[in-house]
């Protein structure tokens, strides 16, 4: 599959996906749809999720022979960037997870659905804020599901023994309640009805931990392209914003803070590509979670830095509702901790990288 | 605590400070409305305004103030422990711009008649006061401000437009930077004017701020007629009182207020985390405490200055750059360690006192308004340090 790539196939399979992003975030669009889905139910475009279905966005990493596209994370990484730069508010990240999920129990239950983009399938692993563990206890509470508000099923990780199985749940009869985010969105807190639940799979311990590694990373990617963005946006408007009957950008003081700021991106970028390349290359295990857990923790800290000092750079026009730049900083303040802060990413990464010989 | 009586307001100080800070709390306690003890949002008038009025009635609203025009004269340690005290029980915000901007300007530079009229009804609550400076193309260029006032017989006719302009919707009365001398240097030719916002011709339009509230405005003048006699000091003099006033507004922005607030919720959300006793966490939290403990001894410093009756010199800029930087390292702190709560729109798990959020982006702006750090620090490093350029 795609390890297999060299690397001028890879780069171009990346541009490929690039170019077929611009079908939901048109290059130099506007923010009016997303904007007039926030505070909404259920906060995304149901029809646009099938339209990623069908475009194979949902099960890009799914293998060909269970009916994806059988790409790799350079690939997705690239894909969650150009919707993070167009702040799509489309559960594709989570959908994805559930999908990974699900291939690796061999195509297991709702699968072809959620493939389509014909079910929003959410799984329902968390316990607890800011962590990566799944506990499984059968009737606790999970939270933070994101866009819950439009789920069709939930799939349940549930511990046996040593061993976690995987139920899965229809929404339409589940005990969720709704909270909305600053972005616009949405995290339910599902309360499970084991009785209600319908047996998946044994054990999917290890599958869960990868996909959850691969929907961190990829976060990490959807932050990138959003910082970007909204850099690109600032840096405009220190090209054309004038005080003192200069332009601002002439301002020695400001320039030095978006050199500052490039540098926390082009980190970022170097980050996320480098740990996207580790996995294609087959990394599992620690290898993984190392990779993963740099690369997560520069882009939530990158990300909250840069959107506040964009709003900072704009001064008060930046702190109005109507001017974009906002819109950023609302989507970091959800998506940062998203499967895990930076501070558990750091921690992780003590935990597990091997030390660099002296 | 009931043991502690509340004296007259003359007398509170001469109290002890320690009797002092007991005396505030049973004031709260007895007198500060449950209801709205830490809101999320910064209230507006019709939410705030019994708090207003029974601070008003108590004798309690410009603790500042000297006592002849009707303050509490407080000493320097009791006005912190006074803001130690409102934030411990949560008080809000009022509408405060006559309190802590207006007020004191025309202490130093009214006249005698101006001070009759405005500052008793500042105390009594009958004119609730907004600032109108910043224009769409005067922010931190404040001095290219172009709203003009002309003189047409008794008054000066206004036409423009101010923006950013804090709870104009709320306000009655709103004091203006205007200009008017076209020809001069372009400090040169501001005048500072009282403007009644019932006056025809004042149209307010409310801007959704970044925390989705309707705190800041657009006003619009067309042709407004303003008598001759609310000009505060000197035709085209505006600048230096502007100047003053800025000054008051920075050491009111520079008060510890915001960062102890938050500083407690921070507190109060790392228990909730389960975080409080990590090493790590405390340490990061012994710094952010210190540097509170700091700001409140050099604000005590520029308080005495005031309290001697010193004018604060640009120095004052280091107090603000402090404390808004302080406020925001905490809110990020805040939103490190909530998890996925701090991506929450209402404040997390329904207890109100803990809207990480909301705190992380309403400490955003404290960094711009009051003019913005980068310009504190242009003063810094120019009129404070004397550096070239
Ligand atoms: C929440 C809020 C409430 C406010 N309330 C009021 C109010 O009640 N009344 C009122 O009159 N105004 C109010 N303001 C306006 C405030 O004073 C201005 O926003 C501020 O002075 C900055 O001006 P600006 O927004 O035009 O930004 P600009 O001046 O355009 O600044 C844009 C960026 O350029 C930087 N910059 C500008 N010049 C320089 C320089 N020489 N060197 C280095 N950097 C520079 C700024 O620091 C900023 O980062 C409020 C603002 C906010 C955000």
């Amino acid at each position: 599959m795609s390890a297999a790539l060299d690397e001028t196939e890879r780069a171009e399979s990346i541009r490929m996906i690039r170019d077929s992003a611009a079908a939901v975030a048109p290059p130099g669009g506007d923010l009016k749809r997303v904007r007039s889905l926030r505070f909404q139910d259920p906060g995304f475009d149901p029809g646009l999720v099938r339209q990623m279905g069908e475009m194979g966005w949902i099960g890009l990493r799914v293998p060909e022979a269970q009916g994806g596209a059988g790409l790799g994370m350079g690939e997705m990484c690239a894909l969650a960037e150009e919707m993070g730069a167009a702040l799509v508010p489309e559960p594709l990240i989570p959908c994805a997870l559930s999908a990974g999920l699900l291939a690796a129990l061999g195509g297991a239950g709702p699968l072809a659905h959620l493939l389509a983009g014909e079910m929003v399938v959410l799984t329902a692993w968390q316990e607890r804020a800011d962590t990566l563990e799944v506990p499984g206890n059968p009737d606790a509470p999970r939270k933070f599901l994101p866009m819950a508000a439009g789920a069709d099923m939930f799939l349940l990780p549930v511990r046996e023994g040593g061993r976690i199985a995987l139920y899965e749940q229809l929404a339409a009869r589940a005990d969720v309640t709704i909270e909305r985010t600053q972005d616009g969105g949405n995290l339910g807190t599902l309360r499970p009805n084991p009785g209600d639940a319908k047996r998946l799979a044994d054990d999917v311990g290890e599958a869960l931990a990868q996909a959850l590694d691969e929907a961190a990373l990829v976060t990490g990617a959807y932050l990138l392209g959003g910082m970007e963005r909204a850099f690109a946006m600032t840096l405009d408007y220190l090209r054309t914003r004038s005080q003192f009957g200069k332009i601002i950008g002439t301002f020695q003081a400001l320039q030095h803070r978006a050199a500052d700021l490039k540098m926390q991106i082009a980190l970022t970028r170097a980050s996320i590509e480098a740990a996207a390349a580790t996995l294609d290359a087959g990394a599992t295990g620690d290898a993984r979670r190392a990779a993963v857990s740099r690369a997560k923790a520069r882009a939530a800290e990158a990300s909250m830095l840069v959107t506040r000092q964009c709003i900072q750079l704009h001064g008060g026009i930046g702190y109005t509702d109507d001017y974009d730049v906002g819109l950023y900083l609302r989507k970091a303040m959800v998506l940062a901790n998203q499967y895990g802060s930076a501070t558990l990413h750091r921690r992780r990464f003590m935990a597990v990288a091997p030390e660099t010989e002296e | 605590m009931s043991a502690v009586t509340i004296p007259a307001p003359a007398e509170l100080d001469s109290l002890d400070d320690e009797d002092f800070r007991l005396v505030v709390r049973r004031f709260l306690a007895e007198n500060y409305p449950e209801e709205l003890r830490n809101p999320p949002k910064r209230l507006h008038w019709s939410e705030n305004q019994g708090w207003y009025f029974k601070l008003a009635e108590k004798g309690w609203l410009c603790p500042g103030w000297p006592k002849e025009h009707g303050g509490l004269g407080l000493s320097p340690t009791k006005q912190i422990i006074l803001t130690e005290e409102y934030e411990r029980h949560g008080v809000a915000r009022t509408n405060d711009h006559g309190i802590v901007m207006l007020g004191p300007l025309v202490i130093k530079y009214g006249t005698e008649e101006q001070k009759q009229r405005f500052l008793p009804k500042i105390l009594t609550g009958e004119h609730i006061w907004c600032q109108g400076y910043s224009e769409p193309n005067a922010g931190s260029d404040l001095a290219a401000l172009r709203t003009e006032a002309v003189l047409d017989g008794d008054h000066y006719v206004v036409n423009g437009q101010k923006t950013w302009t804090t709870l104009a919707t709320d306000a009655n009365w709103i004091f203006l930077l205007v200009r008017t001398d076209k020809n001069a240097k372009k400090q040169e030719g501001i005048s500072f004017l009282l403007v009644d916002m019932q006056t025809p011709g004042i149209t307010v339009r409310p801007i959704i701020n970044l925390e989705m509230h309707d705190e800041f405005c657009e006003v619009f003048f067309d042709n407004v007629r303003v008598p001759k006699e609310n000009l505060v000091g000197q035709l085209n003099k505006g600048w230096d009182m502007a100047k003053a006033l800025l000054g008051f507004e920075r050491i009111f922005i520079g008060s510890p207020r915001q960062s102890a607030y938050a500083l407690s919720r921070l507190k109060i959300l790392a228990e909730r985390m389960g975080v409080w006793e990590d090493l790590e966490f405390q340490d990061r939290y012994a710094r952010l405490r210190l540097e509170l403990e700091d700001l409140k001894a050099l604000y005590g410093v520029y308080v005495s200055k005031l309290k001697r009756g010193e004018s604060l010199g640009p120095d004052v800029s280091m107090l603000k750059i402090i404390q808004t930087e302080l406020f925001q390292s905490i809110t990020d702190t805040m939103l490190e360690v909530g998890g996925e709560n701090a991506g929450l729109l209402e404040p997390m798990e329904g207890n109100r006192d803990l809207n990480i959020g909301g705190l992380y982006i309403q400490a955003r702006p404290a960094t711009i308004y009051g003019g913005s750090n980068e310009i504190q620090r242009n003063i810094l490093s120019k009129n404070v340090l004397g550096l070239p350029g």
